[in-house]
């Protein structure tokens, strides 16, 4: 049963993804925060919502598909592409909060930046083949571009854990997906062996 | 034939990455064993002693006991710095991550 018609839902789920950037550029404005206070915040988000999509998929090769995943799962790439657009929002901060190019540079070759930058690289390609057509075009090729998307996520623990020195809020973010990992490999290894078995 | 390879090569990525930099002491876990508060220098003193590094203050903050300032030096570059609120001695400064200076027999894990 369709509660709500495809374009309204999708519309909602877009105006709650944007309500933490609202919240941080109304800081902004405000006055009430400063661009290097909103360097976290817009950061964390980016690699929350890099979690929340790449979740699903493996719990839906460990748990087999039902309702709440296949919704979850519908909704994937709006994740990944708010994930991105986040990222994009951490850019522009960082941008404003360092003033100047030369300064921009000079820092570049820093590990705890040059991480952050190569993350975001790495999505500009999975975010931009984001959309139906592309879809289709690419075929096989999509699933590949889309897994750059892992490599980025470890960059952006390793940005966050190489500026802050301080593993536990970036293993938060990496535990519910390791389980989800370990999980999925347990059962695509268990599975492999009961079809040898019965073999 | 499913593979999880590109996450170990991610992670492998990011082990290196780790490896090449130099450590540092999370910020939260600074501490300047600094006694009460009320011997604590005003941050307006502190504000001065910023000033008179040369550099622009951005943020002052109280971090566990010690004073910790976000600022501009005379290149531009972020600094996260750590002062002993009661002598307003510079104690420690990070650059994004990265130890630049030390107070000679300053220990920041107390």
């Amino acid at each position: 049963m369709t509660l709500l018609p495809r374009a309204t839902a999708k519309a909602i789920l877009w105006l709650l993804l944007a309500v933490p950037a609202a919240l941080m550029l109304r800081g902004l404005v405000g006055g009430e925060a400063l661009p290097m206070d909103l360097l976290h915040p817009s950061g964390e988000t980016s690699v929350r919502l890099m979690v929340l999509a790449m979740l699903p998929g493996p719990l839906i090769d460990a748990f087999g598909p039902n309702r709440f995943l296949r919704g979850w799962l519908s909704i994937r790439r709006n994740l990944g592409v708010a994930a991105f657009a986040y990222a994009l929002l951490h850019l522009a901060i960082y941008v404003i909060d360092m003033r100047t190019i030369a300064a921009m540079l000079d820092e570049l070759g820093l590990p705890g930046i040059w991480t952050g930058w190569l993350a975001l690289f790495l999505m500009i390609l999975p975010a931009a083949v984001s959309f139906d057509r592309a879809m289709r075009w690419l075929g096989r090729g999509w699933k590949r571009i889309q897994r750059l998307v892992y490599a980025a996520f470890v960059l952006a623990l390793a940005h966050w854990l190489l500026l802050d020195w301080n593993w536990k809020p970036a293993a938060i973010h990496l535990l519910p997906l390791a389980m989800a990992w370990l999980l999925r490999a347990w059962r695509v290894s268990t599975k492999v062996t009961r079809e040898r078995t019965f073999a | 034939m499913k593979t999880i390879r590109p996450p170990l090569v991610a992670f492998a990525a990011a082990l290196g990455c780790a490896l090449m930099a130099s450590p540092a002491q999370a910020d939260g876990e600074v501490t300047c064993n600094s006694g009460p508060k009320d011997k604590w220098k005003p941050m307006a003193e502190l504000r001065k002693k910023v000033w008179a590094e040369g550099w622009q203050l951005e943020k002052a903050l109280v971090q566990g006991d010690c004073y910790e300032v976000y600022a501009r030096n005379e290149a531009g570059q972020v600094l996260e710095a750590f002062f002993h609120p009661v002598t307003l001695k510079k104690l420690i400064v990070y650059r994004r991550g990265q130890e630049i200076f030390r107070a000679k027999g300053f220990d920041p894990a107390g």
